[in-house]
């Protein structure tokens, strides 16, 4: 006799979960988008150890405001919102630091380190996109978000979104058909500050 | 392509493909993809993208247990402390975030409490002056005081004040005047003698002395002792030159008065107002003032006789209109002297017929604890009325207060007010990394 499969509880229902007093609830959401966030910031911060440190943050900003946390919208775009505060966060600390201090982060090249020939070829296309371009085509094709949630996400209309997620497949694939340059010397993690 | 040239644009193309659009239009644009080429190579274009990307991998996050480890603690450290909150940290974390409203008329109302109580301790500083002002015309209207200036003393008196003890003054006074007598006593025998020998001459007129007593007697009963010292000047055929009396409330009575008495009188005056009560300080002099009464009374003759020379001369000799101006501006001059000096002898035949009694009475004040009290109607008014201006000052503190500090508050709050925030942040992550 087979055992009845249960269903997993919705990211929703952990996090109401979690909000009532159950910390194994916050475990297991940190295990569902441990890999999912860790993701999101390593594509657009080259530093992989910062990559880490922002993830570790961004769980802790959620524990910080569980209490706050209201079931208006999915937790998935509630989780995807703090962490693109806290990358944009980053970008603000790491371009005061560079205008007052004038050293900039030291950022290890990701060409030497885990990346192969391809994986450099698309990022270096990636980076020369406009930058709110950039991230919406990132959230759509990575975090696999709907148009609905990058507009509620960036605080966008909806036909902007996806006029400028067409803008930006059509200019990436122009990128990517045009030859290489020698020396691309653009980085995401420096560009994608604007954003 | 354009959509008023083509049915479908790019962009919807697009969502077709991302499954963003609805099923009403998903099978027109499924059935115009088929047939349009346009849209086809578009498609081509965009599904391009897709797996080009795919190729961006990164590596996986390592496993760390460490921090999941800490983040479980952490999360059940947040799930007790949510339970046992204090009412501290419920009101500024819990009730501050969820009633902005509520938090900042709090806010508000702590800040008008301050400023009530600086308003209230600045405004306590200056109410001692100001009841001791408003004390003191209090007093003045109710005191009722009666200065009777009748005379202005005009003597020139050299006063032996005595300054020992009223008994040593008596004592050296008393010696002094007998000594005095006996003075006069051998004198008068000696001039009894030469009378004998030599024919008698005209009689010397008495010593002219002009004598003041100053007196502060202590009474118990003020009323009764100011009755009496009406009847101590009738009976004397004496007059209060100036009379000041202070009878204030719930305090000690007094009064201060420049009596006149016969000269004859003042013995028994002076006796009689020993006796109202006790004596605290007593003194007594005498001017003579017969040699400046006889210098006087000389002037006067010498200018009477030149009057009336002038006067035989202005009628018996004749002459120029000027010389007869001359002597009547003469008369005139020598007229006003004798005025003059005829007031001068009245005023000191005055000083010495009348003595003068400085006199300085004082009630032994005794605290009454069955002093009337207002009544109950009278006492509510007075604290309506001490309320409504209370809170009227304190409103006025509180508005001027605000006028004052209010903008300084605001610029101090929006330059801390960050820093505290931030600083609490820091605080908040760092204990919970620990």
């Amino acid at each position: 006799m087979s055992e009845t499969p249960t269903h997993p509880a919705s990211d929703e229902r952990l996090m109401l979960a979690f909000t009532h007093g159950s910390p194994e609830a916050l475990t297991e959401l940190f295990r569902r988008y441990q890999q999912p966030i860790h993701g999101f910031f390593r594509r657009r911060i080259a530093d992989p150890a910062q990559a880490e440190e922002l993830l570790q943050e961004t769980f802790l900003a959620l524990l910080r405001a569980a209490k706050r946390y209201e079931p208006r919208a999915l937790f998935r775009t509630y989780l995807y919102a703090i962490a693109l505060k806290i990358l944009r966060s980053h970008r603000r600390k790491a371009i005061f630091r560079a205008a007052w201090f004038g050293r900039p982060d030291t950022v290890p090249d990701p060409a030497k380190r885990d990346s192969t020939e391809t994986d450099l070829w698309v990022r270096r296309a990636v980076a020369q996109l406009d930058a709110t371009d950039r991230e919406i085509l990132l959230l759509r094709e990575f975090e696999q978000m709907s148009y609905a949630e990058i507009a509620d996400l960036l605080h966008l209309p909806l036909n902007t979104v996806r006029s400028r997620l067409f803008r930006a497949r059509t200019a990436l694939r122009q990128l990517l058909e045009a030859p290489a340059p020698q020396a691309v010397t653009r980085d995401i993690s420096t560009v994608g500050a604007s954003t | 392509m354009i959509a008023a040239t083509h049915p479908v644009t790019p962009e919807e193309l697009m969502a077709y493909r991302d499954g963003e659009h609805s099923s009403g239009r998903t099978a027109f644009l499924a059935a115009h993809l088929e047939a349009c080429s346009q849209c086809q190579e578009i498609d081509r274009v965009l599904r391009h993208a897709s797996p080009t990307l795919a190729s961006w991998t990164v590596a996986p996050a390592l496993p760390n247990s460490a921090f999941e480890q800490r983040l479980s603690e952490a999360a059940a450290q947040c799930a007790s402390v949510s339970v046992n909150r204090s009412l501290f940290n419920g009101l500024l974390a819990g009730f501050g975030r969820r009633h902005p409203v509520f938090s900042a008329a709090f806010g508000v109302s702590a800040i008008v409490a301050m400023g009530l109580a600086m308003v209230w301790f600045s405004a306590r500083k200056p109410f001692p002056d100001a009841t001791v002002a408003m004390n003191k015309g209090v007093a003045m209207r109710e005191s009722r005081a009666e200065s009777v200036f009748l005379n202005s003393p005009t003597s020139q008196n050299v006063e032996d004040d005595v300054s020992e003890k009223p008994e040593m003054a008596k004592e050296n006074l008393d010696a002094a005047i007998a000594q005095r007598q006996a003075l006069l006593e051998r004198l008068q025998q000696a001039r009894m003698a030469s009378n004998l020998e030599n024919p008698a001459p005209p009689p010397s007129p008495p010593p002219m002395i002009a004598r003041s007593v100053s007196l502060s007697v202590v009474v118990k009963n003020f009323e009764a002792c100011r009755a009496t010292l009406d009847a101590i000047l009738a009976r004397h055929h004496g007059y209060a030159a100036m009379l000041t009396a202070n009878t204030q409330q719930n305090a000690a009575q007094s009064l201060q008065a420049s009596l006149r008495i016969p000269a004859g009188e003042l013995a028994s005056v002076v006796n009689d107002l020993k006796a109202l009560g006790h004596i605290e300080n007593e003194s007594q002099s005498g001017e003579e003032v017969t040699q400046q009464h006889a210098d006087l009374v000389a002037r006067l003759k010498n200018s009477r006789e030149t009057e009336a020379r002038l006067q035989a001369i202005l009628v018996q000799r004749t002459g120029k209109i000027s010389d007869v101006l001359e002597v009547e501006r003469e008369i005139a001059r020598v007229r006003g002297e004798i005025e003059q000096m005829e007031a001068e002898q009245k005023s000191l035949e005055h000083r010495v017929d009348f003595a003068t009694i400085d006199l300085n009475l004082g009630e032994e004040y005794k605290a009454q604890l069955g002093s009337p009290s207002p009544s109950i109607a009278t006492r509510f008014h007075n604290a309506v009325v001490a309320g409504y201006r209370s809170a009227l000052e304190s409103l006025i503190g509180v508005t001027l207060f605000l006028a004052e500090y209010g903008p300084s508050a605001l610029v101090w709050l929006a330059l801390f007010a960050p820093l505290a925030w931030f600083l609490r942040r820091r605080w908040t992550r760092a204990s919970l990394r620990a």
